[in-house]
């Protein structure tokens, strides 16, 4: 079925072609860049929600956007797998977003697939109403695996790598619904790693939890940055300083500064982004 | 020493008095229509059910007009003298006595016995064959209904996207909720029977009913699809699932309790219109019943008897009287017990299903 | 290739392909969503084509009544019965001077029982005098009524053979086009000469003429000495006879004139065909005179009736809307919502049974109560008529307006109540200045669509109107709402199914159709258009 392309086919290195996108992180090494995106101007219909975007995101890192209400950081996170898509009127008018160069955007790009590569954790947890094993295999299942031994297997990798197996072991067949606010949004956090894509993209994934289970899903987080590229919109400052490696300031769809965390919070260039993590405003 | 005047005393004055005196106005405005309701109900239930019950044969030895008055077909009812008594026969049976008599004066010498009885025409006998014509012209009109409406609100609930498009099939939707029934009957006769020349046929009803039907349908239908929050959508879509895949495993199987119970009340609608089905699938009466076809094929395209139909015809064409009283309101009532059960089951599953899913 | 990449060997090994491209099956052109996409597309599309073939089905039927009509009129022209038609509606006049002498028989008659207490029969003996009048004025017609009926006998002579003819020209025509040429030559037509038959109903103007001055002369002298009254009531009326009787003799001229210029070869404007339906005051089919398709009774009875209707339910819907949204304790909402929902339920034949079985015959005889005497109209013998109708159609429309009022009263923003609370008005206060205000566009396109429910009802209003074909006699001031009335529903109801398909009547029934139609997609657009006024000034 699947047939591969020009760009999936090229070497490797080819991701690594742009130097001058990877910055340097903390520890001096270069990070590569995963996804690039340069000059996007974004529409919802005739209004424009985002303001010539240019943003290199390091693979492997987590990068957190923050902001005001309103500032396009959710709207950025959902052109990165193409959810704006189902939204009417919406349109990329200029600019392009890059994942491992291929062009999302592009012509021969079937979103379908985009988002079974790019994940996404919604603001509010969505388990579906079906038992916690079904929500975990959702995934695969539309894939069309039908495996039961591969499908434990996934069950319980996903599960353990949202740390909630041990937590959930023996009531896999209940309803995701019976479990509680943190358990659920982390029984959705294992739903997209189970299908294995290489970004996941969180969309304020905390802002209905309790501390305890914030904290839990941040230290969900530091683990899942060794496999996985995320991408994490906050509200929460403190959560940006805590569990994230770079920060992007944006300030009415445009990108105000985006720099290593520390950096932004200890050393903000832009006198907006001071005002802003000094909570002068927003 | 008075004690000092509560400023916060309710007074009393003509504007607490008018005040009183409207909302009994409202109050007895609804209970009275409440109480109409109820009459019309009741009333047809308590002269109804003797008829049904079988009472009438107890109280006076009405023949056929008994608890088998759910399962024969109608007959002619004969009332005459026979030895200083009066009789009431029918049809059959009364041939049968008449050949009786006839062949026993004959026996005796006797000259051949003259009846002179008085014929009230379906006034006898059961409705067994409307019962099962509009169980037929239900079943397939809604199956028909279903499946274009189901479709249609999913195209309108997930597909559409606001536009003039879209704008304008709901603008269709609503207005052919407004069209009168009897106009659906006019279409349904000028183009199935005649232009199709299906005749007066199941087919025709059917899809009269199906398309008078259909604004009911697609409107219930997408409120329930509504009703599944969006998260389980965009948890879908953001897992890598297609639309379709999304709408069949993630909404569908939530939304299907709503659009079945919000469609009963479609199928009482449907069960209980009689102007549609007059000129395309009902007849006054019919010998045969629906499965007593000669092929197969001839099925669909067979008229029926149906309930209302027949209670038009049993009260506007046959006199009101002691003898026809009884088939009347044993066909209105057993008809209305039939759309009261159907209406009043989606009721009480819709508010039961109100509180079932909290997503 | 820069440098640095090859400092990060780790990365290398596990970077995995990024594969988002996928060629997905096609059908012509289409991925499988898309198909599947296009299938619901095309239902939804269902509403449109049923609305679009109902209007194409019901013009097919029906477009052809006005040119079939045109030909109805032209032939009524042509007969000569448009002429005999003058003479006829003289005499219908002069009977119905007749009746109002029989009424004043009657008037005299009892003055004499009653006020008087003569017996019987001398109270007969006394209007000897007045009988010998009414006599004379009545037979005086009687050689003019015979000169008509003659000519009404050639005009209708005239009239069948031209049936004949299109009888036998559709015969042909079917012979032809099943190849049987032969037969199809034995099927002979008739020629019909209209202009030199007709000349002869026309010849006989002079006649007519000299008929209708005797019998003006008799009629004058004969109001000119008036039989003697007992009572200053009935010498009133009496004088009030003899002013109808002038004013009936002074119209003849005109009748004269209007005889003397009529042109049988005069043709029938389309527009008149046209006119003869919308604002015709006659339906009368299946005459052997001449058919009439005249939708005015119809609209009067169904207005009427939907009227009858609305005065009934849009107090008792609205106040109840308003009650159990405002004022009911809880549980009362929760059982009376579902009841009258319930309502809505009660098949209209059944409701018609009802009206039927027992609400006609409740209304005849709470009519005939004395102390029910002040209301126009009562008491009534007819047991079926618009009231009973109405009142079944009032129980009909109540669920709806109901509905739909409690909703847009539901739609009202909190706020505004609490706001008007805190400013300390009382609950009626704030139901009559904010809730009823604010909700006012939803509650009166409730009401159109209950309207529209009404007027599109059938059932009901076909066992339960009385189905007399006539404009209801709106000089009897309210007492009209007892009067029997039919109605456009129940006329297509009644008599699609004795209809010939393809004749004139039974395309007049599609135009009634159409007529439906289009008032229901009428109220149903300004529904709409109110409810979408009230939601932009909600903001």
């Amino acid at each position: 079925m699947e047939t591969s392309s020009p760009a999936s086919a090229a070497p490797v290195t080819r991701s690594l072609a742009t130097p001058s996108k990877a910055s340097e992180g903390r520890d001096g090494a270069p990070e590569p860049t995963l996804i690039d995106i340069r000059a996007l101007d974004f529409y919802y219909g005739a209004k424009q929600a985002l303001f010539d975007i240019n943003l290199a995101i390091p693979d492997r890192r987590v990068t957190a956007f923050i902001g005001p209400s309103g500032c396009g950081k959710s709207t950025l996170l959902r052109c990165l797998n193409r959810m704006n898509d189902l939204i009417d009127g919406t349109a990329v008018k200029r600019g392009e977003v890059k994942i491992r160069d291929v062009d999302i955007y592009g012509p021969s790009v079937d979103p379908i697939e985009l988002r079974k590569r790019v994940g996404m954790v919604f603001q509010k947890s969505n388990p579906f109403p079906k038992s916690i094993y079904e929500n975990i295999i959702y995934g695969l299942r539309i894939q069309g695996v039908k495996s039961k031994t591969k499908l434990d297997e996934v069950v319980e990798r996903s599960l353990r790598g949202a740390a909630l197996w041990d937590e959930v072991k023996d009531r896999l067949h209940e309803s995701g619904l019976g479990l509680s606010g943190g358990q659920q949004q982390r029984l959705c956090i294992a739903r997209t790693i189970a299908v294995e894509p290489e970004v996941i993209l969180m969309d304020e994934p905390c802002s209905a939890l309790d501390p305890i289970a914030t904290a839990k899903v941040e230290e969900l987080i530091h683990e899942l940055k060794k496999q996985f590229t995320i991408i994490i919109v906050t509200h929460s400052m403190q959560q940006a300083a805590r569990c994230s490696d770079r920060t992007a300031f944006f300030y009415m769809g445009k990108l105000i500064e985006f720099d290593e965390t520390h950096n932004i919070f200890m050393n903000p260039k832009n006198p907006q982004t001071e005002a802003y993590v000094s909570g002068r405003f927003g | 020493m008075s004690a000092p005047a509560n400023p916060f005393a309710p007074r009393h004055g003509s504007l607490r008095r008018a005040e009183t005196a409207v909302a009994w106005a409202f109050r007895s405005a609804t209970y009275f229509i409440l109480l109409c309701g109820g009459f019309v109900f009741g009333n047809i239930c308590l002269k109804g059910l003797p008829t049904v019950t079988g009472a009438f044969r107890g109280l006076d030895h009405f023949p056929y007009v008994t608890n088998t008055f759910l399962f024969e077909a109608p007959e002619s009812l004969y009332v005459f003298e026979h030895d200083g008594k009066k009789v009431e026969m029918g049809d059959a049976e009364y041939r049968a006595f008449r050949e009786a008599e006839t062949a026993r004066a004959a026996a005796e010498g006797l000259p051949a016995p003259k009846f002179k009885a008085k014929s009230y025409v379906y006034a006898s006998g059961g409705i067994w064959p409307c019962i099962v014509g509009t169980v037929l012209l239900v079943v397939g009109s809604m199956t028909i209904a279903l499946l274009l409406g189901v479709a249609s609100a999913i195209y309108l609930s997930e597909y559409a996207r606001e536009g003039p498009f879209v704008r304008f099939i709901r603008l269709a939707i609503l207005n052919l909720a407004g069209v009168p029934s009897i106009v659906f009957g006019l279409f349904g006769f000028a183009m199935f029977v005649l232009y199709f020349d299906w005749n007066v046929s199941l087919l025709a009803g059917w899809f009269t009913l199906a398309f008078m039907v259909l604004p009911v349908v697609i409107t219930a239908s997408e409120e329930a699809l509504k009703a599944v929050p969006r998260g389980f959508r965009e948890g879908s879509l953001a897992l890598g699932a297609t639309k379709w895949q999304t709408i069949r495993k993630n909404v569908l199987p939530y939304a299907l309790p709503g659009i079945l119970t919000s469609s009963i009340l479609g199928i009482a609608r449907v069960a209980g219109e009689t102007a549609p089905i007059m000129f395309t699938a009902a007849y006054v009466v019919r010998d045969k019943l629906p499965w007593e076809v000669e092929k197969f094929g001839d099925f669909v395209f067979q008229g029926v008897m149906a309930l209302p139909y027949h209670i038009y015809v049993v009260s506007s064409k046959i006199p009101q009287n002691e003898y026809t009283q009884r088939v009347q309101y044993g066909t209105a009532f057993v008809f209305l017990g039939i759309v009261a059960l159907i209406a009043g089951s989606s009721i009480l599953l819709r508010n039961k299903l109100r509180g079932r899913y909290q997503w | 290739m820069p440098p640095e990449s090859s400092t990060t060997p780790a990365v290398d090994s596990t970077v995995r392909s990024f594969r988002i491209q996928k060629e997905r099956t096609r059908i012509l052109g289409l991925t499988w969503d898309e198909c599947i996409q296009g299938f619901f597309g095309g239902n939804a599309f269902v509403a449109v084509i049923v609305l679009g073939l109902i209007t194409f089905f019901l013009f097919r039927e029906g477009s052809s009544f006005f040119t079939q009509n045109r030909d109805n009129l032209t032939i009524y022209r042509q007969a000569g019965l448009e002429y005999v038609d003058f003479g006829r509606q003289q005499e219908k006049d002069h009977a119905a001077l007749s009746r109002y002498l029989s009424d004043l028989r009657l008037r005299t008659l009892r003055h004499y029982t009653d006020q008087e207490g003569l017996p019987a029969k001398e109270a007969q003996a006394r209007l000897a005098e007045f009988d010998r009048f009414a006599d004379r004025f009545s037979s005086a017609s009687k050689p003019l009524r015979s000169l008509l009926s003659d000519l009404g006998d050639v005009a209708v002579d005239i009239k069948a053979r031209h049936q004949n003819n299109l009888n036998f020209a559709e015969k042909r025509r079917q012979l032809l086009a099943a190849g049987k040429t032969a037969e199809a030559a034995e099927v002979e037509l008739v020629p019909i000469d209209y202009a030199g038959e007709v000349a002869a109903i026309t010849a006989t103007l002079p006649d007519f003429a000299e008929a209708s001055a005797t019998f003006a002369k008799t009629l004058e002298d004969l109001i000119a000495t008036p039989p003697a009254l007992p009572a200053p009531e009935l010498t009133e009326r009496l004088t009030r006879f003899q002013a109808l009787t002038r004013d009936y003799l002074a119209g003849f001229p005109a009748t004269l004139e209007a005889m003397k210029a009529w042109d049988p070869a005069r043709p029938v404007p389309l527009a008149q065909s046209f006119t003869a339906f919308v604002f015709g005051r006659q339906w009368l089919t299946a005459s052997f005179w001449q058919d009439w398709y005249g939708v005015m009774p119809l609209i009067a009875g169904s207005l009427l009736v939907s009227l009858i209707a609305l005065a009934l339910a849009v107090p008792l819907g609205v106040g109840a809307a308003v009650y159990v949204n405002q004022l009911a304790s809880p549980t009362e909402q929760r059982l009376i919502k579902p009841s009258i929902e319930f309502i809505s339920a009660i098949p209209s034949v059944v409701l018609g049974f009802f009206g039927i079985a027992v609400l006609g015959e409740f209304l005849r005889v709470a009519s005939g109560w004395s102390f029910l005497a002040w209301v126009p109209g009562f008491p009534f013998a007819e047991r079926l008529n618009a009231l009973t109708a109405g009142c079944l159609l009032g129980l009909i429309a109540v669920p709806t307006i109901f509905t739909l009022a409690e909703d847009a009263i539901n739609n009202v923003p909190r706020a505004f109540k609490e706001a008007s609370y805190a400013l300390g008005a009382s609950r009626l206060q704030t139901i009559i200045r904010i809730i009823v205000p604010a909700s006012l566009s939803g509650i009166v396109s409730a009401i159109l669509l209950g309207l529209g429910r009404v007027i599109g009802e059938t059932m009901v209003v076909l066992l339960c109107a009385g189905n007399r074909i006539a404009i209801p006699d709106f000089t009897a001031g309210l007492g009209v709402v007892t009067q029997p009335v039919h109605t456009m529903t129940g006329i297509i109801a009644q008599e699609m199914g004795e209809v010939e398909p393809g004749a004139i009547h039974y395309r007049a029934l599609f135009v009634v159709g159409l007529l439906l139609f289009f008032i229901a997609l009428l109220l149903n657009f300004f529904a709409q258009k109110i409810v979408r006024k009230y939601k932009v000034s909600i903001g």
